[in-house]
């Protein structure tokens, strides 16, 4: 039976072309939305890489008006100082302004044994970066006062960067050039995957660089890690102690926590446009099968009748229009398995294989459920059929 | 073989009833070629529906080959209809999307047959209908009377003991006409199938054993 539904779709191919494209094209995009969705689960379901609840960023802009090193060094020192120095601060530091849950980045390059690897973020930051932030190392050491005069050029990097340019091994102790490949950097530490752009967003390569003093001219932020009974009236004595310290400048203090929550909505909003549009397709392909169905079973009654007379059952008349839509489902499902199966093969969007193999099952079973629902009240319409009826209506 | 026992069937709708058959009782041995004549509306074709177990009757009984069809749920008249009956329709109700020889094989596909078994029965089918040489056509390529020989070879390829004819000539001229109801006396001289044809022509039914005519719904003959 199997193979004479087969010949019959296949016979009919020009008329089902058009339902076949429709079903082609849910599955891509149902493709995307699972793997988009597979993606952000699974970089949910994993670690933040960082305890930021107690943590605080100040925002500021340096209005300092003197150009000396020395004397911004003193400054800042100073003022981070009488930060950690107050009894609500468990720790305090600076950072480049792509501080976690925030918009901004900054990327560039490494070269490993002659091959580069771009989409580096790269985050300046102190020695009491880690502690604050409270990630953990996972091999060798984070920074201290001595890398401040060491001679050698020294990094510390994440376990996704360590893996990608050293593989498994441990990547203490070994070197990486530069971009473009003028100077060597010795790797001190590797530090955990810290998902800087939120829940869902995929943890990409991190290298940490102790910044110098001459960045204290253009460094905005400071990471305070607090006690948890630090309260509003603590976050506004912190606020009125930078604006006096710094004079004209725009000072602001934002909770990470908040930041978090801001920032993932921000990044739900693609995928939730994208479930959208799909929802509407699928909609739109649902009544399209049903229509399809309705009018074969309309188109086809003398074919039914005939079916009946010579010995097929309701059930079975019914359960061949079913078989016949899964089938030109089918059809549709390998066209389109084979253009999903090509994203994991040319690693496109730097995704991994496991995703969009996931999404390809999630997708394929989506729409045969679809299908499937869409056939059954269509094929029980077809089974009452009255044969005698419908073999005198041609 | 077939046997009517005061056969009633009344069509009801809101407002009208109106008498299809009126107590027909009729016996129909073995072997037999019946024809059925009557004016258009007399009944014909619900009597041929009632005989093929695709209407049921609003009274009285059917017995065919000894067997009361009363009880049998859908499934088992499906299966009845498969292995006891076969059917040729005036309008040949071919499936233009299939060969031919798919065509001739659709009432072995609701039987436990392999795909060999029924390619064999199918052309051995053709075969007797003289169109061994057009399976792999599609009905759309063959004339009118070609279409209803690929009809017959599909009602005799499940080998069916009686066969169910309504107005197997009506869409023919008269040359394929014959053609077609010399193949239908072959059926029944060579293979002792017993044939119940409705037609309109007199001459058709001339060639038959036994001829009954029906009016407004009632047997006169």
């Amino acid at each position: 039976m199997l193979k004479h539904l087969f010949k019959l779709i296949w016979n009919k191919k020009k008329q089902n072309s058009l339902l076949i494209v429709e079903i082609l094209l849910s599955f891509m995009v149902m493709f995307a939305v699972f793997a988009f969705a597979v993606n952000s689960y699974q970089n949910y379901v994993k670690p933040i890489g960082i305890k930021y609840e107690h943590v605080w960023v100040i925002n500021y802009n340096n209005t300092l008006k003197t150009q000396n090193s020395d004397s911004l060094t003193m400054f800042y020192e100073g003022l981070l100082r009488n930060i950690k120095a107050m009894p609500q601060v468990v720790d305090a530091g600076f950072s480049s302004t792509n501080v976690p849950f925030s918009s901004a980045h900054m990327s560039g390059g490494i070269t490993v044994n002659g091959k580069r690897i771009t989409y580096v973020n790269q985050f300046n930051v102190d020695d009491n970066y880690l502690n604050t932030l409270g990630a953990t190392m996972l091999e060798g050491r984070w920074y201290n006062k001595q890398d401040g005069i060491s001679k050698e050029k020294v990094t510390v990097i994440n376990n996704t960067l360590k893996e990608k340019a050293f593989g498994k091994g441990s990547a203490v102790g070994k070197y990486f050039n530069d971009y473009d490949n003028k100077f060597k950097i010795k790797v001190i530490g590797v530090v955990n995957d810290i998902k800087f752009d939120g829940d869902y967003q995929t943890v990409g390569l991190s290298q940490y660089n102790r910044f110098d003093t001459s960045a204290y001219h253009w460094l905005q932020r400071i990471l305070v890690k607090v006690q948890p009974n630090a309260d509003a009236a603590f976050e506004s004595r912190l606020y009125k102690f930078m604006a006096n310290q710094m004079k004209n400048s725009n000072i602001e203090i934002e909770h990470l926590p908040n930041k978090l929550v801001a920032y993932n909505k921000f990044t739900l909003v693609p995928l939730i446009i994208l479930s959208i549009v799909a929802a509407f397709l699928i909609i739109n392909v649902a009544l399209g099968i049903f229509g399809v169905l309705w009018y074969n079973i309309n188109k086809r009654r003398g074919e039914i009748g005939l079916r009946r007379a010579i010995g097929a059952s309701g059930s079975s008349v019914s359960s061949q229009l079913v078989s016949e839509a899964l089938i030109l489902a089918t059809f549709s499902l390998i066209i389109g398995t084979f253009f999903a199966v090509q994203f994991p093969l040319l690693n496109v969007f730097d995704l991994s294989a496991g995703v969009y193999l996931t999404a390809i099952g999630f997708a394929l079973i989506f729409i045969y459920f679809i299908v499937l629902v869409c056939s059954l009240y269509p094929g029980k319409q077809a089974a009452a059929i009255y044969p005698a009826v419908a073999l005198h209506e041609e | 073989m077939i046997s009517l026992q005061n056969i009633e069937k009344v069509y009801r709708t809101t407002n009208i009833e109106t008498l299809a058959l009126n107590n027909i009782s009729l016996d129909i041995a073995k072997g037999e070629f019946l024809s059925v004549m009557g004016p258009s509306g007399c009944g014909k074709s619900t009597l041929l529906n009632i005989m093929g177990l695709l209407d049921a009757p609003s009274r009285g009984q059917i017995k065919i080959s000894d067997q009361t069809t009363d009880n049998l749920n859908d499934k088992q008249l499906a299966k009845f209809r498969n292995q006891k009956l076969g059917f040729i329709f005036q309008s040949y109700h071919l499936i233009n999307d299939l060969q031919v020889l798919d065509n001739v094989e659709l009432p072995l596909l609701y039987r436990d047959t392999t795909a060999k078994e029924r390619r064999q029965l199918a052309a051995e089918a053709l075969e007797k209908v003289g169109l061994s040489n057009r399976m792999k056509h599609f009905p759309t390529q063959l004339s009118g009377g070609q279409r209803q020989r690929v009809a017959i070879a599909r009602a005799i390829v499940g080998r069916p003991e009686i066969i169910l004819a309504d107005e197997p000539t009506g869409n023919l001229d008269s040359a394929m006409g014959n053609e077609i109801m010399e193949i239908l006396l072959q059926l029944n001289q060579n293979d002792g199938t017993t044939i119940v044809m409705v037609t309109h022509d007199e001459h058709m039914a001339q060639k038959t054993h036994r001829l009954v005519r029906l009016f407004d719904g009632s047997q006169v003959l």
